[in-house]
């Protein structure tokens, strides 16, 4: 094995990204995805299947659940003497602090870049599920001379989704004329994936040039400024891309995974996703479990009606109870005669005693975590 | 090793030629189990959980696919800093044409040196194809108590059974073994040998040295150690376990333990999350089941895509059943594929096999199961 040309980073979100509900318990990066994975398993497989195995994972705000999963991470196939996969805090972990940036992480943790032998970073978002080979993205990147590679997906619902993501203005050669804020107005945008290639020596100056503009300013900003200056570069991104900027956004990108086309679109057996193991036991079907397109994860006890949605693991759905359009996060349960429509489930949450929780998709409900209901 | 002083072996050896084709590519302790295991997942899961954290897992064949399988130990979290599993097959000495293991005290024999590093107290002896959780530090404290010389695992056989099996003969009051009968005609108890044992290390290994010149020694722990010190006088005691306990030897009972995961009643429990079954992490997506999928009664792991018709049958990792297929009374190992339309009926579709468009497979009148371990075309 060579070494890896590239540092990865994984990033967190700006701080105008909010996911009601669900953020209130974990960062987003920890979210449960499809009732097995938690979002950051994405990214950080990206990595590892490219060879990157160095892998910074920059930390916001509520660790806890994040570094649980994480653990020693030797669960991402990565050799754990000549790489790792490691936390990174910064002093201050307060939500909706602005001051609380990627660049002030980043740049406490200076020295942990610059040490490294790496000459490329590679990063990518904790908060956006994709699947991206970076090994190639940074051959493409060198090979086309550019200053700095952002990856982008064209969309045509821009008008409707996308809402907390910033969009790419590109010139005819894909050059980045500027990254703006996605204001709905234009319903086709390429939205950035908030993803960079770039030599490190150019990162490091591009924190220190941050810094010194404003000790507000984030990676996304600096670079916006120095589109003039620097050869910024757009590469297209092809296949499922799903954002996890907004509560919407969250339980849209689950449910469209739900058509099996879409789901072996993002699942592919040559691009393994690793995540944590939790030994729970295959689910288990009785004689009254009707189920229509749906994920479920191990663990599950199926007594009662699932339609078109992801079930984590763990959870039990009693005889009589109707659960559809829905999204149960890890160990829920769902009573006996209970129908529920259109709701994100938190985990360890018990619906018995409301008999009727329904929500129409394009305004899905939040069941919070460990309610009892 | 420091937990417990009790070091564990696993006889891992046999190629399990009653499970057939199931067994030509891996030893039988490597067989698939109840939707994500394989059957040895449970004698080291048991450990891991009762504190036991060094295993030997002894194979009669170099194996490969067992090796690579336990290598690390870490599926089991046995890859603490004193921890480990090792995988022993029999090793050719300047001194003895030792090749082969001729017996189960010979395999333990052979490994003298390596159980010897570890200065073990006790050595638990254990079956690499039995289905069951137990807590051997229970076991091994019942030992203590009974100041024994060894203990054996024994389980409650139905008495007209009794004469297929090892059995002991018992003070009924202490539980000290008297008498041991193997196979016997006329069983005077139901209590059989789970081949289970606990030995004091020091006593045992002198023990397997000179059973390793006895020309007349079948070097077997049930024909020859344990009828020696029975007849040397030494404290053998049973000690009762009760709960679901499978033999997987036959294509038959493999599918009968498969199928006793349905009833959610069933003694086993494998959702206890006191007590897990750990196993190999394999990176999959969850389930699906499709729009037009029917699927009841079953038993179902993670990377299954179904589309069809599934009653009573137990789906492995990553196993595909298409449109419009039934599969009825039967058990996909990981990786089967039934294609649109075919009809399954009690039947053990091997590992990575697939069944053609609209074929028929197995009847539902059967006597035994049916082991499908080659491809079957479907109908053009």
């Amino acid at each position: 094995m060579i070494m890896a040309r590239a540092l990865g980073i994984i990033s967190f979100s700006e701080n105008h990204v909010w996911v009601d509900g669900l953020e209130d318990h974990r960062s987003i990066a920890a979210f449960t995805f499809l009732g097995r994975y938690r979002v950051v398993d994405f990214p950080i497989s990206n990595m590892s299947n490219s060879g990157i195995d160095r892998i910074q994972v920059y930390i916001r705000s509520s660790p806890q659940s994040l570094v649980g999963h994480i653990g020693t991470g030797r669960h991402f196939n990565i050799n754990s003497k000549s790489g790792y996969v490691r936390m990174m805090f910064t002093e201050s972990l307060q939500e909706h602090d602005y001051y609380n940036t990627d660049v002030k992480a980043y740049y406490s943790n200076l020295e942990h870049i610059e040490n490294t032998s790496n000459e490329y970073v590679v990063i990518a978002p904790g908060y956006m599920v994709y699947t991206e080979d970076f090994d190639a993205l940074l051959k493409n990147h060198i090979e086309s001379e550019a200053d700095i590679t952002v990856l982008y997906h064209s969309v045509d619902n821009a008008k409707e989704a996308y809402q907390s993501c910033f969009c790419l203005n590109l010139n005819r050669q894909k050059g980045v004329e500027s990254i703006e804020q996605n204001n709905g107005k234009v319903k086709n945008r390429n939205i950035s994936m908030d993803t960079y290639v770039m030599r490190k020596d150019l990162f490091v100056d591009l924190l220190k040039e941050a810094k010194k503009t404003s000790s507000m300013y984030t990676l996304r900003m600096i670079i916006n400024d120095k589109c003039s200056e620097l050869d910024v570069r757009g590469v297209a991104h092809r296949g499922f891309f799903a954002p996890f900027t907004d509560f919407k956004a969250y339980y849209d990108g689950n449910m469209a995974l739900a058509d099996l086309k879409t789901a072996q679109n993002l699942f592919n057996a040559s691009w393994p996703i690793y995540t944590r193991t939790s030994d729970s036991c295959p689910t288990q079907y009785s004689d009254t479990a009707v189920v229509k397109k749906s994920f479920l994860a191990n663990g599950c006890k199926v007594d009662g009606t699932v339609e078109n949605s992801v079930v984590g693991r763990d959870c039990v759905i009693k005889p009589g109870a109707v659960v559809k359009n829905c999204i149960l996060l890890t160990n829920v349960t769902i009573g006996e005669g209970v129908h529920i429509e259109g709701q994100v489930v938190d985990k360890n949450a018990k619906i018995t005693k409301v008999k009727e929780i329904l929500a129409d998709p394009e305004h899905p409900g939040y069941v919070h975590r460990s309610d009892l209901v | 090793m420091k937990q417990n002083n009790m070091l564990a072996m696993i006889l891992a050896g046999g190629r399990g030629s009653r499970l057939h084709e199931l067994t030509n590519k891996v030893a039988k302790p490597a067989v698939a189990y109840g939707g994500k295991y394989k059957i040895i997942d449970f004698p080291l899961s048991n450990c891991a959980n009762s504190g036991v954290d060094v295993v030997g897992v002894l194979t009669q064949y170099e194996s490969v696919l067992l090796n690579s399988y336990v290598a690390g130990g870490s599926s089991w979290g046995l890859d603490a800093r004193d921890s480990g599993v090792f995988v022993l097959p029999p090793r050719e000495k300047a001194d003895a044409n030792l090749n082969v293991y001729r017996g189960t005290a010979d395999a333990i024999s052979q490994n003298i040196d390596f159980v010897d590093s570890y200065d073990p107290e006790y050595i638990l002896i254990l079956s690499g194809d039995h289905i069951y959780k137990m807590n051997y530090a229970k076991m091994l404290q019942y030992h203590k108590e009974n100041n024994a010389d060894a203990t054996i695992a024994v389980i409650e056989v139905p008495m007209k059974e009794a004469s297929r099996f090892g059995i002991m003969n018992t003070d009924t009051e202490t539980g000290q073994i008297v008498e041991f009968e193997e196979k016997p005609e006329h069983p005077k108890s139901n209590l059989a040998s789970m081949g289970i044992y606990i030995f004091n290390w020091k006593p045992l290994r002198k023990m397997l040295v000179a059973d390793m010149k006895n020309d007349e020694s079948n070097h077997d722990f049930g024909k020859d150690i344990i009828p020696t010190m029975l007849n040397e006088g030494k404290r053998l005691f049973a000690y009762k376990f009760k709960g679901y306990w499978k033999d997987v030897g036959t294509i038959d009972s493999l599918w009968e333990a498969n199928m006793d995961l349905l009833d959610p009643k069933n003694g086993l429990d494998l959702d206890d999350r006191t007590w897990k079954i750990y196993t190999e992490d394999i990176p999959t997506f969850p389930q699906y089941i499709s729009e037009d999928a029917d699927v009841k009664n079953a038993y179902i792991t993670q990377g299954c895509v179904v589309e069809g018709e599934v009653r009573n049958s137990v789906l492995f990792t990553g196993a595909k059943v298409g449109e419009g297929a039934k599969v009825y009374d039967s058990v996909l190992m990981p990786g089967a594929s039934v294609a649109p339309g075919a009809v399954l009926n009690r039947v053990i579709i091997a590992d990575n096999v697939k069944i053609g468009n609209q074929a028929v497979v197995g009847s539902k009148d059967s006597e035994h199961i049916e082991l499908v371990s080659k491809n079957v075309k479907g109908v053009e």
